[in-house]
């Protein structure tokens, strides 16, 4: 069964937010909401370098531990998923996650939390795959066609990998034994409690 | 509590990030190999804890990439709290039944004089019990965050339990508010009388009457009670603080702020609602006569007397008559 | 509930069939089901075949959204840049549906970046214009297409009776297919002017010039595949992985696979010097120091490569003596560059073989740019790095049709293909078109003007303003006809106020009004100003050049949106009412009045012979789009026993010699002489002469030839240097009898005097260029290439000053060229330096100005800051500017700063940004930003609901006075400013 991750490679990103863009044509995201972002550390420094981050869809995944009404749950792929329906808004996966990932749509007074929105891996939802309340709440589902996120298929350099977490540690692992150098799979460490040795 | 530290911890952290990126030589080698001198995750999060970086969104807090203190927040959250939880408010309700047992209600030793003596004033008790309803709404919908997912779930099912997760959330929210008027008001309707002084010393020493069945004398709040005041003043207002920090995302702080804001308002909640229970049992099924004082607003005088002895003097000489009056008056 | 869910999801998944029913669904594979997993599978492929790509996954049960199943793929190319990524578009009842990842594409196999996988929303947009507007009394008011197409046609016709032809500006766009392009500049040579131009003036006019006049061709002469080959790549005045991000790809993996040396010399440490081995910082404006510095090593070491200078190259010696000046310590006097960091790169450059040097803007938009761009080539030629793989002048065109644009001459200094305009180009293309000759010589005012090169259109404002006698033309400009060219990109915007506010007609012919509409409403125009809904070039067909020379054709994804029509057909209705359509369209099919692309593309290939862009049928072009997944991707050649695209390269890159039966593949390098012409191969081209008379110290002259000496192409039956063919040297050679009875019949009608005169590039029949392919030669001829380039203002590249600079005390050394007339107008360029130095404007604005490239918009900007998807990432007009200029004027990142110039008494506010990215005493810019206007934000200037999202001031409201010499390029990226706390 394959256990689905993301890999970028902090040596070929170029914060070129292709897979920004790709996530908020692909999902129809609104104005706002940032399933996926580019984070630029030492901006302007030598050393610089851009890391594209969304749900990492975690092993043991903190967001579902700490839901209050357990709406988060992982696919057989290793997906990390929601239930807008269920979801209360508290905020709480929020505190939990290492990333940043989940969004909330600002909605009534008080700046209060609409329902978290957040990756799906591009593979929707609680919904039945491909259906219209699927894609309205969650948006396309493209795991369940066959075809893989559109932020990495989209990735400018082939920086973000996305699929079979082994076949994706591979891919990278080749790429710094040839090229000789590599910053390390960022959030790996904290996200699957594994690094890829290099 | 050891969480705790660790927040501190962080916090400093976070200080150090800022100092560093001040602190940043400006300069900048014409020899530079930006490939050679890559910056490196593991690096980052050994020395800062958490990786930052610039993103030209305006969402500035997304600039955070990796804040991994989220996993101890977890364990906070499933593991310390629940025992924090479970240890405060089941010990508190053990230890009441325990009392209430062994000790049983608190009786008028010299029964009911058929006088009674206005104690609080109908604004008094609707500041009271507005807050107290609050505050037992506040406590449900907040014990069903925390206990709701393990005790509520798997006998209400999915859908059952997260509409009724939603209204408690709503309710939460929403009378945060009167409660927080309620403390407020609480804090100065009887600051006055709740400033801790020598008496106060006698009445613990003596324990309060509760444990034998002695009656030290207090004015019109004994220490005990003085205490509650202060743990609701000082409780409300720290749960207050910390709740309007999560309410409101971000505007008063980052993530951590807001996972230190979550530790503090649950521990203080949790703790609050013990001695919310006790202040319960006293006012209850606790003490003969006490429930009326915030019921009808009115005590008999013997009531008053046994517990409230120097008080009593002081009304009595405030209205200059030996005989306290029969009927409760509109206000003071 | 949710762990049922789940269940069912790995049942799916594990099944590894179709999984049927499962979900309530349709299933089965339809064919875009199919083709979405081969696309997968390739992908997959790909990934573990070369290095390792992107995502994989095994196409397993594959169900068809019921959300998208029925929709029709259709591709198109990118329209932001010249990378030339392919867009795969899922559409259904003609509504754009969903953007897929176009794996066959050689170029950039799937890959787009924050633009290029947002190109859905430019068609969806609900702020696009949606039908013709005017301005009435200074209100916006709906007008129909036959009224505005009328009031225009009847205005022009005016300022034509009154003015003359040349009084009509048409501003055309890179942004169009090239047919429309084509069309665009034949529509200005029927109303007879050569006042038409593009963005290619702004971007790349001085690497045109500039590198078509060192060997033959204005181009990339690679390709970005290719740049993999390169042990060695040199980024200087470039910014790809904003600009170009896709290419980045191609120089990121090379890097990484050859382990190559990634050299980026740049004023700010950009994010493509982010991941270089080596970043050198320069003072900008010293391109030509850094160059010279690094040849003065390479001479001092003796690391030139001899055998290819002497056969391949002219004008070494005089080269040799300009780089003596520049040793190393006058370099880093001038420059800030280290000498000891220079002697690496240039050993790289010329030891680490093959290298390359890729630019972009940074060393063509300034006075100097044809300057600094020989520079480079002559680097290129004294290492030895022309004409190889991995090797060459990479040079990243902007636009997605830009090179195709100035290819098809919608410029002021040719007619297509750079026949020029002499008498002889209008005569060839008065054949092509099958019109009268003294026709096309009746439209313009005289024959004088007819052969002299229009105004930049750097400079309309000034062909406004400037009083007529200083204008060297029959009348000011008095219209601007405008499609697809933003008004922001042009520098000294406070003066472009003056020229709107007194045009007699504006027309703005765009998908969005631009700042064209609200600068010209700002600076108190009431009326006579027309916008005209285009639709975007998603919602046309048509061929479109990357910046390697790949020809590409687009589809139309669906048709053009709202009131909006299709460029070629605002153009056929424009030569329609002006009376010359008949015409003008005589060998081009009009339906419902829209011309259509292949016809006119058709019509390119039987008189583009020059260029070779005779090979590239619509036919062919359209089975390379088909077959995309054919082609390799380093060599991008589709293998040579494929029944449709066999042996061609990718886009068939021009030169494609001959008529598309030749089936020439394309050249995907140029003078690359280890392949035979019929591969692709080719030589310097001998475009000045045979032969130079140069005077010697001692007062006596000597000969010298320009042919190439002991090198040619593969399988050259001439071995050694030739001048172009003609059908004398046909003769010559004895190979005339080669030619068919036909091809002699078309030659001799050609030219019925002398026939022996007509070249390869003039004959109509292809015959001349068909015999030379036949006996190993390259049409054009074998020369050398120049590093004296005689001709040009400076033959030797020279390092001059800015006009503002904030180094006075090196102007007296290095003034910038004496006041002149260029292309109709004064340049007063030095008069301005010299003043600004006398006035000490260096000490009022002590920091340097550059400006440059978001890599979330694209130009002028208002398409992309229209697109939500775009505007959300960059929100805010900004400045960078270094922590210790900012420490000194008390500035916060992330405050608001008024930035003033040293012109106009400009001022712009905008937010600041404080970076070590830029140096002490430089500040940047981007430049995408408009809609506001010395701290004014003008958001109720444009039609309601057609604003763009993002606002802020435009860069170009402080960038000051200055004009290259050889082509009118502006200088945006060098002037002065100062910054203060708002």
């Amino acid at each position: 069964m394959a256990r689905m991750k993301f890999l970028c490679d902090a040596d070929r990103c170029i914060e070129c937010n292709a897979c920004v863009t790709a996530c908020k044509n692909e999902h129809e995201v609104p104005w706002g909401i940032n399933r996926r972002r580019v984070v630029t550390i030492n901006d302007g420094k030598p050393g610089e370098r851009s890391v594209s981050m969304a749900c990492m869809h975690c092993t043991d995944a903190p967001c579902a531990a700490v839901c209050p009404v357990n709406c988060i749950y992982t696919t057989a792929d290793g997906v990390v998923l929601h239930s807008k329906d269920l979801c209360i808004g508290c905020g709480y996966c929020f505190y939990a996650c290492p990333f940043g990932a989940p969004q909330y749509p600002k909605v009534g007074n008080f700046g209060s939390r609409g329902k978290m929105d957040k990756c799906t891996f591009c593979a929707g939802g609680p919904e039945a795959d491909g259906s219209k309340a699927e894609y309205e709440k969650y948006g396309a589902n493209r795991l369940a066609e066959g075809k893989l996120p559109l932020c990495a298929e989209m990735c400018s350099t082939k920086s973000l990998l996305a699929g079979d977490g082994e076949i994706i540690a591979q891919i990278y692992k080749e790429r710094v034994m040839k090229r000789g150098y590599g910053s390390g799979a960022w959030g790996w460490k904290t996200a699957y409690r594994e690094t890829i040795e290099s | 509590m050891v969480c705790l530290a660790r927040f501190a911890r962080l916090l400093i952290g976070t200080g150090v990030l800022l100092l560093l990126i001040s602190a940043a030589s400006p300069s900048i080698a014409q020899q530079v190999n930006p490939t050679a001198s890559s910056v490196k995750e593991q690096q980052l999060l050994q020395e800062l804890k958490r990786v930052q970086g610039r993103v030209s969104i305006p969402d500035q807090r997304s600039g955070v990439l990796e804040q991994p203190a989220g996993r101890e927040w977890r364990e906070f959250r499933n593991v310390t709290l629940h025992w924090i939880g479970g240890v405060a408010i089941l010990g508190m309700l053990a230890a009441l039944i325990i009392f209430y047992l062994s000790r049983g209600m608190v009786r008028l030793q010299s029964g009911r004089s058929g006088r009674t003596l206005v104690r609080f004033s109908s604004f008094e008790r609707f500041v009271h019990w507005m807050t107290a309803t609050c505050f037992i709404i506040l406590a449900l919908s907040g014990l069903n965050i925390t206990f709701g997912r393990t005790l509520l779930l798997p006998w209400m099912g999915h859908e059952a339990f997260s509409e009724w997760s939603q209204w408690a959330k709503y309710a939460h929210n929403y009378l945060s508010f009167p409660f927080t008027i309620g403390v407020v008001l609480i804090f100065l309707m009887w600051l006055a009388g709740n400033i801790p002084n020598k008496v106060d010393v006698d009445w613990v020493k003596r324990g309060g009457g509760i444990v034998g069945h002695d009656h030290p004398p207090a004015y019109r709040f004994n220490a005990g009670q003085k205490a509650i005041y202060w743990i609701v003043v000082i409780g409300g207002g720290l749960v207050a603080a910390t709740g309007y920090t999560l309410m409101f995302p971000f505007y008063l702080s980052g993530i951590e702020g807001m996972q230190l804001a979550q530790v503090v308002h649950s521990i203080v909640a949790m703790l609050f609602m013990a001695v919310m229970l006790a202040h319960i049992y006293i006012g209850t099924i606790g003490m003969e006569g006490a429930f009326e004082a915030m019921g009808s607003g009115t005590v008999d005088v013997n009531w008053a007397k046994e517990h409230h002895s120097l008080w009593l003097e002081e009304e009595n000489a405030r209205t200059g008559a030996n005989d306290a009056r029969t009927q409760p008056t509109a206000a003071e | 509930m949710l762990i049922k869910r789940t269940q069912q999801r790995s049942e799916i998944a594990s099944s590894g069939s179709i999984a049927a029913g499962l979900s309530g669904q349709g299933s089965g594979l339809d064919r875009r089901t199919f083709l979405r997993r081969s696309g997968l599978a390739g992908g997959a492929l790909a990934a573990l075949s070369t290095l390792p790509l992107g995502s994989v996954r095994t196409a397993k049960a594959a169900m068809a959204g019921p959300l998208t199943s029925g929709a029709a793929v259709r591709k198109s190319i990118c329209t932001h840049c010249s990378v030339g990524c392919t867009v795969t578009a899922e559409v259904l009842n003609g509504v754009w549906i969903g953007q897929e990842p176009s794996w066959d594409s050689p170029i950039n196999r799937g890959s787009h970046c924050a633009k290029g996988a947002s190109v859905r929303e430019l068609v969806h947009s609900e702020r696009r214009l949606r039908y013709p507007m005017k301005l009435v009394d200074g209100q916006w008011t709906r007008v129909s297409w036959d009224t505005a197409v009328n009031e225009i046609g009847e205005k022009l016709l005016e300022i034509r009776g009154k003015s003359g032809p040349d009084s009509v500006y048409w501003l055309g766009s890179a942004k169009m297919t090239n047919e429309g392009s084509y069309l665009f500049r034949k529509l200005g040579a029927f109303w007879g002017t050569n006042n038409t131009d593009h963005q290619a003036r702004i971007c790349h006019s001085t690497t045109v010039t500039g590198v078509a006049n060192t060997w033959g061709y204005g181009a990339m002469t690679n390709s970005f595949n290719d740049i993999r080959n390169a042990k060695t790549q040199i980024i200087m005045g470039g910014n790809p992985a904003e600009a170009h991000p896709v290419s980045l790809q191609h120089l990121l993996e090379g890097k990484e696979l050859k382990k190559a040396n990634f050299v980026v010399i740049d004023p700010r440490l950009t994010r493509t010097a982010a991941h270089a081995t080596e970043y050198v910082r320069m003072r900008p404006g010293t391109d030509i120091p850094v160059l010279y510095g690094m040849m003065w090593h390479i001479l001092q070491n003796g690391w030139e490569d001899k055998e290819f200078i002497k056969q391949r190259v002219y004008g070494f010696d005089d080269l040799r003596k300009e780089v003596e000046k520049w040793n190393p310590e006058e370099v880093e006097r001038v420059s800030g560059v280290p000498g000891e960091q220079l002697k690496r790169v240039a050993k790289m450059l010329a030891t680490e073989r093959p290298a390359t040097l890729i630019w972009a803007m940074g060393q063509t938009q300034k006075t100097v740019g044809t300057a600094n761009v020989r520079a480079s080539c002559i680097a290129l030629l004294l290492t030895g790095n022309v004409g190889g793989p991995g090797t060459g002048a990479n040079i990243f065109r902007g636009h997605d049709n830009v090179q195709g644009a100035t290819d098809v001459g919608l410029d002021i200094v040719t007619l297509p293909f750079y026949y020029g305009l002499a008498e002889g180009a209008w005569k060839h293309w008065s054949r092509v078109w099958e019109v009268d000759y003294d026709f096309l010589k009746s439209r313009f005012d005289s024959k004088q003007i007819m052969e002299t090169p229009g105004i930049p259109l750097t400079r309309w404002f000034e062909a406004v303003t400037l009083p007529k006698d200083q204008i060297a033309q029959k009348d000011n400009v008095r219209a601007m006809f405008v499609q697809g060219h933003a008004s922001n990109s042009i520098t000294r915007v406070p003066e472009s106020l003056n020229g709107l506010k007194a045009l007699e007609l504006l027309v703005v012919a765009d998908p969005h009004p631009t700042t064209w509409a609200s600068l010209a409403v700002e600076a108190g125009r009431k009326d006579g100003l027309y916008l005209l809904p285009v639709g975007t070039q998603f919602e046309c067909k048509g061929s479109r050049v990357a910046s390697n020379r790949s020809l590409q054709w687009g589809e139309q994804i669906v048709k053009p949106v709202f009131e909006s029509k299709d460029d070629l057909e605002v153009m056929y209705l424009v030569a329609k009412k002006l009376g010359f359509a008949d015409k003008m369209f005589k060998n081009i099919k009009v339906e419902n009045n829209l011309p259509e692309a292949e016809d006119i593309l058709r019509e390119m290939n039987r008189g583009s012979w020059s260029t070779g862009y005779c090979g590239q049928s619509p036919e062919r072009l359209k089975a390379h789009m088909k077959n995309q997944a054919k082609f390799d991707f380093l060599t991008m050649r589709a293998p040579k026993d494929d029944p449709e695209v066999g042996g061609d390269y990718y886009g068939l890159p021009w030169p494609c010699w001959g008529s598309p039966e030749v089936r020439h593949p394309g050249t995907p390098l140029l003078y690359n002489t280890n392949l035979s012409v019929m591969d692709g191969g080719g030589t310097f081209r001998p475009r000045f002469g045979i032969e130079r008379e140069e005077k010697l110290a001692d007062g006596t002259t000597r000969k010298v030839s320009l042919l190439a000496e002991g090198s040619y192409s593969k399988d050259s039956e001439i071995t050694d240097g030739y001048p172009e063919f003609t059908l004398a040297s046909l003769k010559k050679l004895g190979w005339d009898k080669d030619l068919s009875e036909a091809e002699m019949a078309t030659i001799t009608k050609i030219n019925s005097a002398n026939p022996d005169a007509v070249s390869w590039s003039l004959d109509l029949s292809g015959g001349i260029q068909r015999v030379a392919l036949k006996h190993g030669c390259v049409p054009y001829g074998n020369g050398k290439a120049r590093m004296n380039a005689f001709g040009l203002p400076d033959p030797i590249p020279v390092h001059r000053e800015p006009i503002y600079t904030p180094r006075v005390d090196l102007v007296a050394k290095y003034p910038t060229l004496p006041d002149a007339k260029q292309f109709r107008l004064p340049n007063i360029g030095f008069s301005v330096q010299k003043a600004a130095v006398e006035k000490g404007i260096a000490k009022q604005f002590p920091l340097i100005l550059s400006s440059g490239r978001l890599v979330e918009y694209e130009g002028g900007g208002e398409e992309t800051r229209t697109n939500p998807w775009l505007a959300e990432l960059q929100q805010d007009m900004f400045i960078e500017i270094s922590p210790a200029d900012a420490a000194d004027r008390g500035i916060k990142d992330g405050g608001w700063v008024w930035v003033t110039g040293a012109e106009n008494n400009s001022r712009a506010r905008m937010k600041a940004l404080v970076t070590e990215r830029v140096g002490k005493g430089v500040a940047w810019m981007p430049f995408h930003f408009g809609g506001w206007f010395a701290g004014k934000d003008l958001r109720g200037n444009y039609p309601k609901g057609t604003d763009p999202i993002v606002l802020g001031e435009s860069a170009n409201t402080i960038t000051t006075y200055g004009y290259d010499p050889a082509t009118g390029m502006q200088e945006p990226k060098v002037t002065l400013c100062q910054i203060a706390a708002a």
